[in-house]
C-alpha cells in the first residue's frame, strides 16, 4: 500500500506544478515603499543570498546607468530599503545600458 | 553593434569586481553569433545570460535571450570559461522563440519531471514557458513556448495611469523563479516597464481626455501625410510636422516611465 501511496504523491505533486495555478500578484515593498527602478524601468529582479547570512534577499537591476539596487532580506517576508550594489568600492554599473 | 555579456566576479571577502566582458575561451568576448540573413543590431544585442548546467556535464553553461527572442547556449568548461561559439536552441518546429521580443530565460524543473524546462518573460508582458519533454538525464528536447502568465490587457494610449490603478505587471516582463515562501511550490517574481500617465498640472482628467483627442487627430493626419508623401520636400515637411506635434503632448500629460516588482505566489 505504502508504494501506491508514494506513486499517487508523485503523480499529484507533478500535475499540479504544471498547471500552474498563481494568487493575484503583489507588488513588492521595502522600506514602507513599493521597489521601483528609475525611468525608464525594465525591472529585473534576482532573489539571491547576496550577503551570506542564509536568507535570499532581493536584487533589482534597471536599464538607467546599468545599475542594481540590493534589498536585503530582514526575515518576516520584511525587506530593508535598497542599496546600490557596490563593486570596487563604487556603485556597480553594467556597460552598454543606456 | 552587439550585446557583451558582462560579469562581476565575486571576491573572496563577499564584495565584487567591477563588471567585465565576459570572454570565451578564444580570448574574445563572447557574443552571439550571426546567422544568413541576421542583422547585428537586432538579433546580437539585449542580450540576457543565465547560467546553468544545461547539458548536465557539471559545468555551467550560458543560456542566452536577445531581442529577437531567440535563445543561444554557450557551453561551459569550468571555472567560468566558456566555448566561444553559441548554438541556437532549436524544437521540432524551428528555433526556441518567445511571443514578442526581448526572451529573458530562466532555466528549472518547473513541472518537476527532471528535466530543466525555460521560462520567460517577454516585451509583450506576461511569462511563457517551454516544455522540456526529455525527461531526466536525456539532451533537452523542448516545445514551443505557451503562456504562463497572460500579458495585461493593452491599454489605450493617453489614459490616465497612476500607481494606484495597478493591479499587476504591465509589459517588458523579466522574471526570477524560486519557492519564496517556503511552501514547496515555485513561485515568480517579474520585474516590468510601466509609463504612468497623469493629467498635466492644472488639467482635470476630463480635459486630458479631451485635448488628447484632438491631439490625436491632428497626430493621425500628420503620419497620413508622412505616409502619402512621395517627393522629398513633401517627406521632409511631413516628418517635421510628426516630430513638432510629438512634444505637444506634454502640454495636457505628463508621464513617467519606470518598472515595479510583482509577486506570484503559486497556490
Amino acid at each position: 500500500m505504502r508504494p501506491l501511496v508514494l506513486v499517487t504523491l508523485l503523480q499529484f505533486s507533478a500535475i499540479t506544478a504544471w498547471a500552474a495555478e498563481f494568487a493575484a500578484p503583489v507588488r513588492l515593498e521595502a522600506g514602507g515603499a513599493a521597489i521601483r527602478v528609475d525611468s525608464p524601468g525594465y525591472a529585473a529582479p534576482c532573489w539571491a543570498d547576496i550577503d551570506g547570512d542564509g536568507k535570499k534577499d532581493l536584487l533589482v537591476g534597471q536599464f538607467d546607468g546599468g545599475k542594481i539596487r540590493v534589498y536585503k532580506n530582514l526575515g518576516d517576508r520584511q525587506l530593508a530599503a535598497g542599496e546600490w550594489l557596490m563593486a570596487d568600492g563604487k556603485v556597480a554599473e553594467v556597460p552598454g545600458v543606456w | 553593434m552587439a550585446g557583451l555579456f558582462q560579469v562581476l566576479w565575486g571576491k573572496p571577502d563577499g564584495t565584487f569586481r567591477a563588471a567585465e566582458e565576459l570572454k570565451g575561451t578564444d580570448g574574445q568576448p563572447l557574443v552571439i553569433p550571426l546567422g544568413p540573413g541576421e542583422d547585428a543590431w537586432i538579433d546580437c544585442i539585449c542580450t540576457r545570460p543565465t547560467a546553468i548546467d544545461w547539458d548536465a556535464d557539471g559545468h555551467l553553461d550560458l543560456v542566452v535571450g536577445n531581442f529577437t527572442g531567440t535563445f543561444y547556449l554557450f557551453k561551459g568548461e569550468g571555472k567560468g570559461r566558456f566555448l566561444p561559439k553559441g548554438e541556437l536552441i532549436e524544437t521540432d518546429d524551428g528555433p526556441l522563440k518567445i511571443s514578442g521580443h526581448h526572451s529573458d530565460p530562466f532555466v528549472v524543473d518547473w513541472d518537476n519531471d527532471g528535466d530543466l524546462d525555460v521560462l520567460s518573460g517577454s516585451s509583450e508582458g506576461g511569462v511563457q514557458w517551454a516544455e522540456n519533454v526529455a525527461g531526466r538525464g536525456a539532451a533537452p528536447k523542448l516545445k514551443p513556448f505557451q503562456s504562463l502568465i497572460e500579458k495585461a490587457e493593452t491599454r489605450e494610449y493617453g489614459r490616465v495611469l497612476a500607481e494606484a490603478d495597478l493591479t499587476g505587471p504591465v509589459m517588458s516582463t523579466r522574471i526570477w523563479v524560486d519557492d519564496l515562501n517556503g511552501d514547496g511550490k515555485l513561485d515568480i517574481l517579474v520585474g516590468d516597464l510601466v509609463t504612468l500617465v497623469a493629467p498635466a498640472k492644472g488639467l482635470s482628467e476630463a480635459e486630458l481626455k479631451e485635448k488628447y483627442a484632438a491631439w490625436q487627430k491632428e497626430w493621425d493626419a500628420a503620419v497620413a501625410k508622412l505616409n502619402a508623401a512621395t517627393d522629398a520636400a513633401a517627406k521632409q515637411a511631413a516628418n517635421q510636422r510628426v516630430q513638432d506635434l510629438w512634444p505637444e503632448r506634454n502640454k495636457f500629460l505628463q508621464e513617467e516611465m519606470t518598472g515595479f516588482v510583482w509577486l506570484y505566489l503559486q497556490k
